[in-house]
């Protein structure tokens, strides 16, 4: 083999790395009895056992705690960052409730709904209104019976159904009149109602002297000059 | 001067009508002076005349309805409340008594019976409840009207089959346009089935409002019958109806506009940002 390795220049280099390898490895193992002396395997298991039951002790609190500080860090470090992020949150949610309110959406309260407080303004538009047409209504009827006596022999006529219906219409006003403050709009229609009170206690055809009643009557209060102010008030608030 | 002359005139007038100056009875020109006296207001001189009537001539014809200007003078004179509301009974009891003024009393009863329990007096409802049944409709209506008004929601709630059939079955404008608002008021749910179950077409239909200021903050949301647009619109907040003017709309335009197409929206912004929608439903 001495011979070979002399003449092979290939097989020598190999013979050459072997032997290399092996001074190595002798090294090793030195350092590696070195090693094992300097360990005390008396004490050893017990060193063990104490680590192991240590980490069993605290399973997964370490990592948690690990990963809450890890979020926390940056906002705790930053808290213009902090307050941003929280700035953020409630501008999305108000912006989602602007949104999402005011818009037409079918399915969205589907029942009949309004305030109590535009009721009371509905009721109020309402008021002026009838308190007009009764105005008007009695105009009509005053002046019809006025109208008619010019026509006969002195004697006067009235649609007695008429008048009772306007009767009828007063208690209505007279709630919404009282609610709504038109005082003075309630007081001509007091008058009115008075006097058609009385009318619808008399036959629809009144004597001359029933007329001139009437007539006297009505005249006096100048309760046509009245109705018409009273009326013209009314119709320029609607 | 002018009630002296107007006594005077009233006598001269009551003489033509009788006959004879001389031949009225005493007890009618009583009731006659007390009559003139309610009709201006004059409660204390008025309830004087008809308490010497009643005390004089007890068995006139007269006392009996003078019992019912004895009531309309006690409601004037305000504070006597109670005291009116027993005239206004008695005369209905009375034989004889005037159906139109029977028809009145009755609705003063009501009048003062839900003011008296708006003061505190709770029994004094049951005069107003009671005549949710009367014979009379004209009755039956008004006090499911007045009830509709009283705070106690679950009383104000027993005026809802009234008013349903108010506006089942009546034709006229202002009585239906009142039992809407009422019925509003009490339950809206009900007006909702009893719009939905009329057979007229369209009656069903609802049109909204929602009003959105600057801030886009919902200053007014409406869900009405149709039937009452109008009104509701005529009721909306002054500043909102000046801004729909402004861009060319009223009442009848929007309506006009509303009507063309079942599902139009008419979005109008006014010059401070605020934001108006109405549609129909």
């Amino acid at each position: 083999m001495a011979e070979h390795l002399d003449k092979c220049p290939e097989c020598r280099a190999e013979a050459e790395e072997i032997k290399r390898v092996l001074e190595k490895a002798d090294a090793v193992k030195a350092e590696i009895r070195e090693a094992v002396a300097s360990v005390n395997w008396e004490a050893l298991p017990a060193m063990i056992a104490d680590r192991v039951l240590a980490d069993a002790r605290r399973p997964e609190e370490a990592p948690r705690a690990a990963r809450l500080r890890a979020w926390a860090f940056p906002l705790r470090m930053k808290p213009v960052l902090a307050g941003l992020a929280a700035g953020l949150l409630v501008g999305a949610t108000a912006m989602y409730f602007a949104l999402r309110s005011p818009g037409p959406r079918s399915g969205r309260d589907s029942g009949f709904y309004a305030s109590r407080e535009f009721l009371d303004r509905a009721e109020l538009v309402m008021a002026r209104r009838n308190a007009v047409d009764y105005l008007k209504k009695s105009q009509y009827v005053l002046l019809d019976v006025f109208g008619s006596a010019g026509e006969g022999a002195g004697r006067a006529a009235f649609n007695s159904e008429q008048v009772r219906d306007l009767v009828s219409r007063k208690k209505y006003l007279n709630a919404q009149l009282e609610r709504s403050q038109m005082a003075k709009a309630k007081a001509i229609c007091d008058q009115i109602e008075m006097l058609f009170l009385e009318l619808s206690q008399l036959s629809e055809e009144m004597s001359a002297a029933e007329l001139q009643k009437i007539r006297g009557f009505v005249e006096e209060r100048q309760l046509l000059l009245k109705i018409n102010l009273v009326r013209k008030e009314l119709e320029s608030e609607i | 001067m002018k009630k002296l002359s107007a006594v005077v005139s009233l006598l001269v007038l009551l003489a033509a009508g009788t006959g004879l100056f001389a031949q009225t009875a005493p007890d009618e020109t009583l009731f006659r002076e007390a009559k003139l006296l309610v009709f201006d207001k004059d409660w204390d001189a008025a309830l004087d005349k008809i308490d010497e009537l009643r005390e004089k001539f007890p068995s006139s014809p007269w006392a009996g309805q003078a019992l019912f200007y004895k009531g309309e003078c006690l409601n004037g004179l305000g504070g006597r409340q109670r005291e009116a509301l027993r005239a206004f009974k008695e005369y209905i009891q009375l034989t004889g008594a005037k159906a139109g003024l029977v028809e009145e009393a009755e609705g003063r009863i009501i009048d003062l019976a839900s003011e008296l329990y708006e003061k505190g007096d709770a029994s004094a409802i049951r005069d107003v409840e009671s005549r949710l049944g009367h014979e009379n409709k004209v009755v039956r209506y008004y006090a499911a009207y007045k009830l509709s008004f009283v705070s106690d929601k679950k009383i104000a709630a027993k005026s809802a089959p009234v008013l349903e059939r108010i506006i089942e079955s009546e034709k006229d404008a202002e009585l239906l346009d009142r039992a809407r608002i009422a019925l509003l008021r009490v339950s809206p749910e009900s007006l909702k089935t009893v719009e939905d179950r009329k057979p007229r077409s369209g009656s069903g239909r609802m049109l909204r409002i929602r009003i959105r200021d600057a801030d886009s903050r919902e200053t007014l949301s409406l869900n009405i019958p149709i039937a009452l647009a109008n009104l509701a619109l005529s009721a909306m907040d002054e500043e909102d109806k000046a801004a729909i003017r402004k861009k060319g709309y009223d009442l009848n335009t929007i309506l006009d506009e509303l009507s063309k197409s079942k599902e139009s929206i008419l979005k109008i912004t006014g010059d401070d940002g605020s934001i108006i929608e109405i549609w129909i439903d």
